[in-house]
């Protein structure tokens, strides 16, 4: 019964959308969209779930003065000062979209946190290209050589260099050899996504359900 | 020369010449020329033939993480379409930052356009979450997808609301677009309402979204920061009072242009190494055989 | 007498009030009107069509009476040739007609309806979908029966799959820890489901070596579905007690600061492998790349097609796209998960041949494949 349920549930509620992406109806479009919102509401109660787990971990740490523990009073401060300003923002309704201080803090503090983070890209970046790009075979050399002409193609030293080839050249890479891999790729997913699916719907992959028999 | 070192520098060494070398431009700007390419023409193109009586709905489906890319494609479409009056409507999907991205780019943008009337000319319509389910519910009623813009104001009796009701009275969505939302907007709109759709998206996804482009389920595809210094490049020559903004210094060292001088000089960089790199593979394949 | 003025009469009656706001006549224009409800879709659209030539605007009036008062619902032009009133009561039926201006005349066509926008049970435009859809599942359900009796059924090798019992070793012989991450998307992303079954069977493996693992998540229902996947798999290996709650955490639901944290837990605790599984956005370099610096040995797995080059110049083995939905069938070698995706290898020759179908027809000027697979 344990197991019989979710199944049931799994394969009524993963057919439904197959079936309403083939029937208009309004009957059947309005439950469709209710899905969609239900999955945000069940999304939004896993959320405490998760916090819950974030804070009793890191008030162990503090209690037990396991190594790293300072920061696990950062961790919990910086969750409760931005929790504590977006929900009375919310609460009151006294400030047109959010609340000033929430608004300071994502501004200069997460925003900027978040492009910190994603510019690291950059340098890993090189050091991966540095690493991996060598001509250890010719597959390895047709990757190599790829990588130099869209990396000249997409900056104007590429055309400098070349008389104004480089840029065709490199959209010729991006537009035929590229789209076709990518497409060939994304064909390849997409059949393991909807083989998969089926397995799922179906109740023949149950692993994550994670309970035994 | 110990090859065996030199092979494998410490990665300290690389991280510190890219961050020299993407200084550099940001004090000295180079103003390398940008050639703009067919993805890129396309939007251009489509936002010329618009007007006064076209809307465009622009979505910021990006958090601050891809702002450097993003927010000068963003400046640059804004500036051509309120200089050319074409309506537009603003929205967020993407639920980490979106809204507050569209926030800060209208409330830039709409300063340097005072002739324009907001809720006439141009709305920002605010966050709505449900990633999918909004975009279908657009086809129907934008209204009732959006009661209230980002500002809590009802959209009810606003002009633009009143006369651009779902997806038959808009001319061009453009995404501007982190992960996989763009897709969305080709897969659900353009596929089954056929409304045009245009994407800007970061340079890890322009690759993917070249196979759309050409199967022509996107009209445009604006790829990173080059996608951006080319239309900031085709709004300049077209217009010389956008030109003039971007003359000023306080835009000229956010723009894409200059960004493209740092890229430049960041993949001259990574070319460099690399041919050094395959240089020093050679000589220790070399000295491995003697 | 009489008879004398009824001709002329007649002829008044009909010429002067419709020549200032009447009957369209043959030729004019604009004709043809006609209104149904637009097939195929929920009841909230009705279809107006008609013949037309010019740039001039035309307006759409409708009424609920043939005889009713009429309000404008949109502007087309003329040569538009149809306009879809998505603004109709489901049910509710109309009058529609268009008005427009040639000259000083405003010319009105003549009412049609009534009509009324109902829901309808099949989308047309999507028989072919339908018929893909079928057959895909008749090709899963078949091959599934086929394993069932017994046949056996071919898998080719797939490397990363093969490295995982290797890079369990390694971790165990080294006595440091393994970090599965399980991507950054929810349950509702099919990458995810996927990589909890591979997350099963790696844990079964460190139950049974007794070797830690670390499963940091970045989406709550992930984190509880992973930490139930966890403990399960220790159960059927036998060692419940040595399941630890610590072992599953739930880190944060900021993608960057997830990655910030990841990457600060590989520097600082150096694990000896890495599993890199399920979808991933911008932060897959930064974790795949740090973990190379951190000198572990690492796996990855993603059908995000972007991130699949990251990984590939990083991590020793990479699953690319459908070899990650392949896992679970490929690892348990089970009939029934096997018999899955030779069906999923069936339906992609059946696509290549359509698809070559297409190519050669295209060659010929005929784009009937290509507008038939073409999905709305």
């Amino acid at each position: 019964m344990r197991r019989t349920i979710p199944l049931v549930l799994t394969f009524v509620v993963g057919m439904y959308p197959v079936f309403a992406f083939f029937v208009p109806h309004n009957v059947i479009s309005n439950m469709n969209q209710r899905l969609d919102t239900y999955l945000v509401i069940v999304a939004a109660f896993a959320l405490p779930l998760g916090v819950v787990n974030l804070v009793g971990m890191n008030l162990s740490k503090i209690k037990q003065k396991k190594s790293g523990w300072p920061y696990s009073i950062v961790l919990l401060a910086g969750l409760a000062v931005m929790a504590y300003f977006g929900v009375v923002g919310v609460i009151t309704g006294q400030y047109t979209g959010f609340h000033p201080t929430f608004e300071d803090l994502f501004e200069h503090m997460v925003s900027p946190l978040q492009a910190t983070m994603f510019s690291l890209l950059a340098f890993y970046v090189a050091s991966a290209a540095y690493r991996a790009f060598r001509a250890r075979n010719v597959e390895a050399t047709i990757l190599l050589i790829a990588a130099i002409v869209v990396m000249l193609g997409r900056i104007p030293f590429g055309d400098m260099l070349t008389g104004g080839n480089m840029t065709p050249l490199s959209e010729w890479l991006m537009d035929k050899p590229n789209a076709a891999a990518q497409r060939g790729i994304i064909i390849g997913a997409a059949l393991g996504a909807a083989s998969m699916s089926i397995r799922v719907i179906l109740g023949i992959e149950t692993t994550y359900l994670g309970k035994g028999e | 020369m110990d090859i065996d070192k030199l092979l494998y520098i410490d990665r300290r060494i690389i991280y510190l010449l890219v961050a020299i070398g993407a200084l550099i431009p940001i004090i000295k700007p180079i103003g390398l020329p940008v050639v703009p390419t067919d993805p890129v023409q396309g939007l251009f193109d489509k936002v010329e033939s618009l007007g006064p009586e076209d809307a465009v709905v622009i979505s910021y489906d990006y958090g601050p993480s891809s702002e450097p890319e993003l927010n000068p494609m963003s400046e640059a479409i804004l500036r051509h379409c309120f200089t050319r009056r074409i309506r537009v409507m603003i929205m967020a999907i993407f639920p980490l930052g979106g809204v507050n991205m569209a926030i800060r780019q209208v409330e830039k943008i709409e300063a340097e356009f005072p002739g324009l009337v907001y809720g006439d000319d141009y709305v920002n319509l605010g966050y709505k979450d449900g990633g999918q389910a909004p975009m279908k519910a657009m086809a129907v009623s934008i209204e009732e997808v959006f009661p209230t813009d980002v500002e809590g104001t009802s959209t009810d009796g606003m002009p633009i609301v009143e006369e651009i009701r779902n997806y038959d009275d808009v001319a061009l969505v453009i995404s501007l677009a982190t992960g996989i939302i763009g897709e969305w907007w080709a897969d659900l709109v353009n596929a089954q309402f056929d409304v045009p759709v245009a994407v800007g998206c970061t340079a890890v996804s322009a690759p993917k979204y070249y196979a759309f482009f050409r199967s022509q389920q996107m009209i445009a595809v604006l790829g990173g920061l080059r996608g951006a210094a080319e239309y900031e490049e085709l709004v300049k020559r077209k217009y010389p009072k956008i030109a003039a903004t971007y003359e000023k210094p306080e835009q000229k060292v956010i723009s894409a242009t200059t960004g493209m001088d740092v890229q430049s000089i960041i993949h001259v960089i990574i070319i460099a190494f690399i041919v050094f790199g395959n240089i020093m593979f050679f000589a220790s394949k070399k000295k491995g055989r003697g | 007498m009489s008879r004398f003025y009824i001709f002329p009469a007649l002829i008044l009656l009909l010429a002067v009030p419709w020549s200032v706001y009447g009957q369209v006549e043959p030729g004019a224009p604009v004709g043809s009107l006609r209104a149904f409800d637009t097939p195929a879709d929920d009841g909230t659209g009705v279809t107006l069509e008609w013949t037309g030539e010019g740039e001039f605007p035309i307006r759409v009036m409708r009424s609920t009476a043939r005889l009713g008062d009429y309000q404008e619902v949109s502007e087309a032009f003329a040569f538009d040739g149809s306009y879809v009133d998505r603004s109709v009561d489901r049910g509710t039926e109309y009058f529609y007609r268009l008005e427009y201006v040639v000259g000083t005349d405003t010319l009105v066509t003549e009412a049609v309806g009534p009509v009324a926008a109902v829901g309808n049970w099949f989308r047309t435009y999507r028989v072919v979908t339908l018929v893909g859809t079928i057959v895909m599942f008749t090709l899963v359900i078949g091959f599934v029966s086929v394993a069932r009796q017994g046949r056996e059924l071919y898998i080719r090798k797939i490397s990363g799959l093969n490295a995982i019992n290797e890079a369990v070793g390694r971790a165990t012989e080294m006595g440091k820890k393994i970090m599965y991450i399980p991507g950054i998307l929810s349950l509702s992303e099919i990458q995810t489901i996927a990589s909890l079954s591979i997350l099963e069977h790696i844990a079964k493996l460190t139950a049974i070596y007794g070797t830690d693992i670390e499963v940091p998540n970045k989406d709550p229902l992930v984190f509880s579905a992973a930490r139930e996947t966890v403990k399960q798999a220790y159960l059927e290996a036998g060692k419940p007690d040595q399941f630890k709650e610590e072992m599953v955490t739930y880190i944060t639901y900021d993608q960057f600061a997830y990655a910030a944290s990841i990457t600060a837990k590989m520097v600082r605790e150096k694990p000896a492998t890495n599993f890199l599984i399920g979808s991933f956005f911008a932060e897959s370099l930064i974790l795949a790349e740090t973990g190379q610096a951190a000198g572990a040995i690492q796996v990855a797995g993603t059908a995000d097609i972007p991130q699949l080059p990251f990984f590939v110049t990083t991590c020793d083995y990479t699953l690319l796209g459908e070899e990650l939905y392949a896992a679970s069938a490929y690892l348990s070698r089970e009939p029934v998960l096997l018999g899955s995706i030779k069906a999923q290898d069936i339906a992609k020759v059946i696509l290549m041949a359509i698809m070559g179908l297409g190519i050669v027809m295209l060659a010929f000027g005929s784009d009937y494949i290509r507008t038939i697979l073409t999905t709305r």
